[in-house]
């Protein structure tokens, strides 16, 4: 069974963010998202200024920052990107908002090897309950504030 | 008595036709197909297309040249000086709008963006795009013939390389910028014609190239 880990709407994370599942992230993020060998889905909630590494990025949110995937990026139709994609497979839906450059030149992306070690800075994003309060990120999901500013 | 070329302000204003707003059309390129073969010659070429993203053209030139692709969406910033009634300050605007390094594309999509561009704006983006172009790289753009007054923009859906389909969406009126060809070359300055053509919807197809 694909484990797959959620971020509620009213969570917010200011720091690096790390996962070895597939996330979907409704709630804010600031800083850096990696999930190198997983499907990352900013959902129609979420907010992200942030550079995103990850197997699979799927927007339908917001996403001010960087993003770097494997294999591809898919920007739908509600979905709006500020910043710079970097991926051999780039999708982008009629009616997104992109401002930024795509680079699909090959071997140019992200290249995540099957043994490549995800430091899992969070063990498994725990699913957050949407009518969570928004509290400050628990420790273990969040690492020390990255350098990375978004574009 | 009337100075050449003023307007007079009292007098009936004769406006230019304007074009009619078509449904979506597919139209045939002679130039684009060699637009595209000459970027095709660099290894990891860049392109930058100044109109807005279009998500087929990014994965057909994905998968087509392998390249990167910058989107400047230019139109968006015609249209926001237009509403504002500042279309004067787009020369200005458009010396500094473009952030890319000299000599750091292969190949530029201009579409029709010209036609919306007074003389002086023209002459300034046309420089700044030639300074982005490395050498052997391409610039590709379509020039209307007759003075229409333009009520569209038109996105270009690029479904073969020598077929393309026309979208449009509203535009604030302007009255379309005609170019002698002879001003054209002159504008791209250092740039030289590698192809002309004359379509029958009276548009001049042109490919530019950097020697």
């Amino acid at each position: 069974m694909v484990n797959i880990g959620t971020i509620g709407k009213s969570v917010v994370i200011k720091g690096e963010l790390c996962a070895s599942e597939d996330l979907t992230i409704e709630g804010q993020v600031e800083g850096k998202v990696e999930l190198k060998q997983n499907i990352l889905t900013i959902g129609a909630n979420g907010k992200i200024k942030a550079s995103v590494f990850a197997k699979v990025v799927v927007v339908q949110g917001e996403v001010h920052g960087n993003i770097t995937a494997s294999e591809k990026i898919d920007i739908r139709d509600a979905g709006s990107v500020d910043g710079d994609l970097a991926s051999p497979r780039v999708a982008i839906a009629d009616g997104a908002h992109f401002r930024g450059s795509i680079d699909m030149q090959r071997g140019k992306a992200l290249d995540v090897k099957p043994g490549d070690a995800v430091k899992p800075v969070v063990e498994a994003a725990k699913p957050a309950s949407p009518a969570a309060p928004a509290a400050p990120a628990p420790t273990a999901l969040v690492a020390p504030a990255a350098t990375n500013a978004p574009r | 008595m009337l100075k050449w070329g003023s307007r007079h302000a009292d007098g009936p204003q004769v406006s230019p036709p304007a074009v009619p707003a078509p449904a979506d059309a597919v139209v045939t390129s002679k130039v684009f197909p060699r637009f595209l073969a000459a970027v095709g010659h660099a290894p990891a070429p860049a392109l930058l297309d100044i109109g807005p993203v279009v998500g087929s053209n990014v994965t057909y030139f994905g998968e087509r040249l392998a390249c990167k692709l910058y989107v400047e969406d230019l139109y968006s910033d015609i249209e926001a000086h237009a509403r504002r009634g500042e279309r004067a300050a787009l020369a200005s605007f458009f010396a500094t709008r473009l952030k890319l390094a000299p000599e750091s594309v292969d190949g530029i999509l201009c579409w029709d963006l010209f036609d919306f561009l007074d003389r002086a704006a023209g002459q300034v983006l046309a420089g700044q795009l030639a300074r982005l172009l490395r050498k052997g790289g391409a610039l590709y753009g379509s020039f209307g013939t007759t003075p229409l007054e333009l009520t569209h923009y038109t996105k270009n859906v690029v479904l073969a390389e020598d077929s393309i389909k026309h979208r449009v969406s509203p535009a604030t009126p302007v009255t379309r910028t005609v170019l002698l060809t002879r001003d054209i070359i002159k504008m791209f300055d250092g740039l030289i014609v590698a192809e002309s053509m004359l379509l029958k919807s009276s548009t001049r197809e042109t490919l530019f190239r950097r020697p």
